[in-house]
């Protein structure tokens, strides 16, 4: 930890020390850094210390290739950031770190995420969302705030997968907030984190925001284990849907019914069967790509 | 019946002027001399000398306390005495083509082709006579006679009319010069025009007794306190001195020239006529009352005041500062200046007595309805003192500059100057909430900003703004003033800033100028424990810095690294001097950073070697 409390703007993100039990993980989520590995070149660590920006890169890419297993690497990499890089290379540094989903590379990517320049800004949650535990989980939700939109969008979709977060039910109000201020991304992270009373909360939000956005929330809430949302959660959930009545609605059922799991709940099941039924040649322009 | 047939202006002017004749033909008599003649040679005082001994000692009669306004779409006069609180107001009905006035205890009016006069403490009719639709410029009254000034038909010239309390016309006079507003004195009319001539007018003979040339712009004569004045944005006292006004010495007073927004008068020109309905210039008024003194005159109570809009100022005459500052719920359309205080009417027919000390309100009056314009008399009415302390300067122009009011903005720009002259804390509070608030005007803010960095108080007031930030969530769109504190922050070596300072480098909502302020003066207060944030800083811009002022910023805190002597810190600036990746900005000037370095302490001297 450094010596400098970190004042108004990190501290309490970095000082964060908190441990509470995992309660959410994310859905049908493959890591992104989770690539194929290959084995980190042994003189890569020697060339992020190179003085020689194309040095730099080729060793940045190499452990890039070598995703979590360029792990070792973090800690040069943290320590060539601070000393400072051009934007191309902190850019490639950012993002390396976010591949290797070291811890080591949690604080420096925190930093990152508060940078002037929107784009290191947004390359800096990107790779925050891969990583794990509380700082990235912090940061994320300073970026709800962000004065950028496409920052607040990217960290309102980050945080809804990332592991490790301690502080969930802070995080769904956090994103709550985040709905109601139009970062429309939040709804689904919403949708990947909440407990059964936010997930109603959440489908209460049916008809205020788009029906769009609603979908892809209200499809993670239904598709998540029984162990997270219960049938009666899912089912109330289902009937909210089915009374807006529309053709948009009529389709959102019909690919829930076909997502369904065979061995899912019988009882959201014959919830789902009905809506489709009941909203059969409902009102409403259904999407070009919908399947007929 | 005979069809109707349109009048032609000129068949107007013909009819306005045989309106006054038939006018006089039922009264007193005609005058018709060279009256106001500018072949005239200055007297050097004699004859106005002689008017002041025949009727200057004596006091001149008291005039009303009183305000008065036009409501109703100028179809109605609706008054009220000030010197009784709880007086039922009066109101007399009749169409009205311009400003009504107040000469001594009578309001006199015009419309509907007649000229009329009230009593103005009751509204009871005086008399009426026709005029024609001649324009009102003004009246004077001495209890017995009313002497008036018309506009003549056409608008050239003027027509003085004397009117006895009977309704008898007691003199008409005819003239092409322009006319002011007359007073009346020991049946005397004393008559302004051409701006520096006052005619003594004998109203039983209607000769011009005597003359004064003044040496300021004079349009108006008035009575007030039991003297007799001269004027239009100054006073002359008719006194024993009078008759070396030719010579500029006269007792005067005048109200200290001052900056003010709308450029405002102490009274309109008495040679205009008044609209009905007050306009802009009514809203931007200077007021003040002169007093007799044994040396001459001066402003009673060393006070002027000055209105825009809603705002009022009172400034303290001898010292030229501005002493109060009062916001009136609804714009001023009139008022006057009182012994102890100023009366002041608004257009939503309030009235309110200013203390002239602290600008407190002490007394309120209500015309009952909204107005369209008003006029206030004071001649022997007091304000008395507030009862209760007035709020610091400092806080009254806080609340000021705080009105969010885009009409307002000139006079605000004005305040904030005062405010920053201020050295109350409650000033900084106040600048700092002006230059953060998001609702304060554009064209303000950098008035506010740059007070805001030429502060050297109020550290707290700072510190606790720079402990806010931009955050979306919260609804708080706007960063704080940071670059401006940051200088003043700085200037007053306030190390505690410094760790707030950080975290605005570190805040993306930040303008780049504020980054580059905080940086700047986190050189001149940063101390060891914040070293960590700034290597951070410095490692995450010195190679990304987007243009000079991050750049410039870079270097500050390479400053502050040095000047701390902070070892891994400057380690880390000397790689940045030596690295081609560091923008050239910030690298071309870093070597010089690093040479202000101070020379290391010399070695201990090693041990004598024993011979």
């Amino acid at each position: 930890m450094r010596a400098f409390p970190l004042g108004a703007a990190l501290g309490a993100a970095l000082a964060f020390t908190g441990a509470l039990p995992l309660e959410a993980r994310a859905q049908n989520k493959p890591r992104p850094g989770a690539v194929a590995a290959v084995a980190l070149p042994v003189d890569a660590i020697k060339r992020l210390k190179s003085a020689d920006a194309a040095q730099v890169q080729g060793a940045l890419d190499d452990v890039r290739m070598s995703g979590r297993d360029g792990a070792p690497a973090a800690k040069t990499i943290v320590d060539v950031l601070d000393r400072g890089l051009s934007p191309a290379l902190t850019l490639a540094a950012i993002e390396t770190l976010g591949d290797t989903q070291s811890p080591v590379a949690n604080e420096a990517l925190a930093w990152y995420a508060r940078h002037r320049e929107v784009g290191i800004r947004r390359a800096a949650i990107t790779a925050l969302g891969k990583l794990h535990g509380a700082v990235p989980a912090h940061a994320l939700r300073g970026a709800l705030s962000d004065p950028d939109e496409g920052v607040r969008g990217l960290a309102a979709t980050e945080i809804g997968g990332l592991e490790g977060n301690t502080q969930v039910k802070e995080t769904v109000a956090d994103l709550f907030l985040a709905l109601d201020h139009k970062v429309e991304e939040a709804a689904a992270s919403i949708g990947q984190l909440c407990e059964p009373a936010d997930c109603k909360k959440l489908a209460g939000k049916l008809g205020i925001v788009p029906f769009d956005v609603m979908a892809g929330a209200l499809d993670q809430v239904l598709l998540r284990p029984p162990k997270d949302i219960d049938e009666a959660t899912k089912v109330d959930i289902i009937d909210r849907v089915r009374e807006l009545g529309t053709a948009d609605v009529h389709q959102f059922l019909q690919d829930l019914q076909s997502k369904w799991p065979p061995k899912g709940s019988a009882r959201v099941k014959a919830t789902i069967d009905q809506a489709v039924t009941a909203t059969t040649g409902s009102p409403g322009r259904r999407s070009p790509e919908a399947p007929q | 019946m005979s069809p109707r047939r349109s009048l032609s202006p000129g068949r107007l002017r013909a009819l306005a002027a045989a309106a006054l004749a038939t006018a006089v033909s039922c009264g007193g008599g005609q005058t018709r001399l060279n009256l106001f003649s500018t072949d005239w040679s200055d007297d050097e005082g004699a004859s106005i000398g002689r008017i002041y001994d025949r009727v200057g000692r004596a006091p001149a009669p008291p005039g009303a306390d009183v305000a008065i306004a036009v409501v109703g779409n100028a179809s109605r006069i609706v008054g009220m005495r000030l010197s009784e609180p709880g007086a039922s107001k009066w109101t007399f009905a009749h169409a009205l083509d311009g400003r009504p006035v107040i000469a001594g205890g009578v309001v006199v009016a015009s419309g509907s082709g007649e000229v009329f006069a009230l009593q103005a403490a009751t509204g009871g009719v005086l008399w009426r006579r026709p005029t024609g639709g001649l324009p009102l410029l003004g009246a004077g009254d001495d209890g017995a006679i009313t002497v008036m000034a018309f506009r003549s038909a056409g608008g050239v010239g003027s027509v003085l009319l004397a009117v006895g309390r009977d309704g008898q016309v007691v003199r008409q006079i005819e003239t092409p010069k322009a006319l002011g507003t007359p007073a009346v004195l020991g049946h005397l009319g004393f008559v302004p025009w051409a701006g520096q001539y006052v005619s003594v007018i004998d109203l039983a003979n209607g000769d011009e007794a005597a003359r004064v040339t003044v040496r300021q712009e004079t349009s108006r004569a008035w009575t007030q306190s039991g003297a007799l004045w001269f004027g239009e944005n100054g006073f002359i006292r008719f006194d024993e001195h009078i008759r070396d006004a030719s010579k500029g010495k006269a007792s005067t007073v005048t109200v200290p020239a001052r900056e003010l927004p709308g450029m405002p008068r102490v009274a309109p020109p008495g040679d205009e006529p008044m609209p009905a309905a007050a306009n802009a210039l009514d809203k931007t008024r200077e007021y003040a009352k002169p007093m007799a003194t044994p040396s001459g005159a001066a402003l009673e109570d060393g006070r002027w005041y000055g209105t825009y809009f809603r705002i009022v100022m009172g400034f303290d005459a001898e010292h030229d500062k501005l002493a109060w500052v009062h916001m009136q719920d609804a714009d001023i359309v009139g008022g006057a200046a009182a012994g102890g205080g100023l009366v002041l009417c608004d257009e939503r027919g309030h009235i309110a007595e200013l203390d002239a000390k602290t600008g407190s309100v002490v007394a309120t009056l209500d015309l009952g309805e909204p107005v369209e314009s008003c006029v206030v008399n004071v001649d022997s009415l007091r304000v008395p003192g507030a009862a209760a302390a007035a709020k610091p300067l400092a806080a009254q122009l806080a609340d000021a500059v705080r009105a969010e009011e885009p009409q307002l903005v000139i006079a605000q720009k004005l305040l904030l100057r005062e405010l920053a002259t201020s050295e109350d804390e409650v000033a900084t509070s106040a600048l700092v909430d002006a230059a953060s608030d998001p609702r304060t005007s554009p064209d303000l803010l950098p008035a506010a900003r740059d007070a805001l960095a030429n502060r050297r108080n109020g550290a707290a007031a700072m510190e606790a703004a720079l402990g806010r930030h931009y955050d979306f969530l919260k609804d708080v769109l706007r960063s704080p003033p940071v670059g401006p504190m940051a200088d003043a922050l700085g200037a007053m070596k306030d190390k505690a800033a410094a760790p707030l300072l950080i975290a605005h480098l570190f805040d993306p909502a930040d303008t780049d100028d504020d980054v580059k302020r905080a940086a700047a003066a986190l050189a001149l207060i940063a101390e060891d424990d914040v070293a960590p944030a700034l290597r951070q800083w410095f490692g995450m811009y010195r190679a990304t810095a987007a243009n000079d002022d991050i750049a410039a910023a870079v270097v500050s805190i390479a400053d502050a690294l040095v000047i701390m002597d902070d070892k891994p810190g400057i380690a880390q600036v000397e790689a940045a001097e030596a690295d081609a990746a560091t923008v050239p900005y910030a690298r071309e000037r870093l070597a010089p950073v690093l040479a202000s370095r101070p020379p290391p302490a010399p070695a201990p001297d090693p041990e004598p070697k024993k011979k």
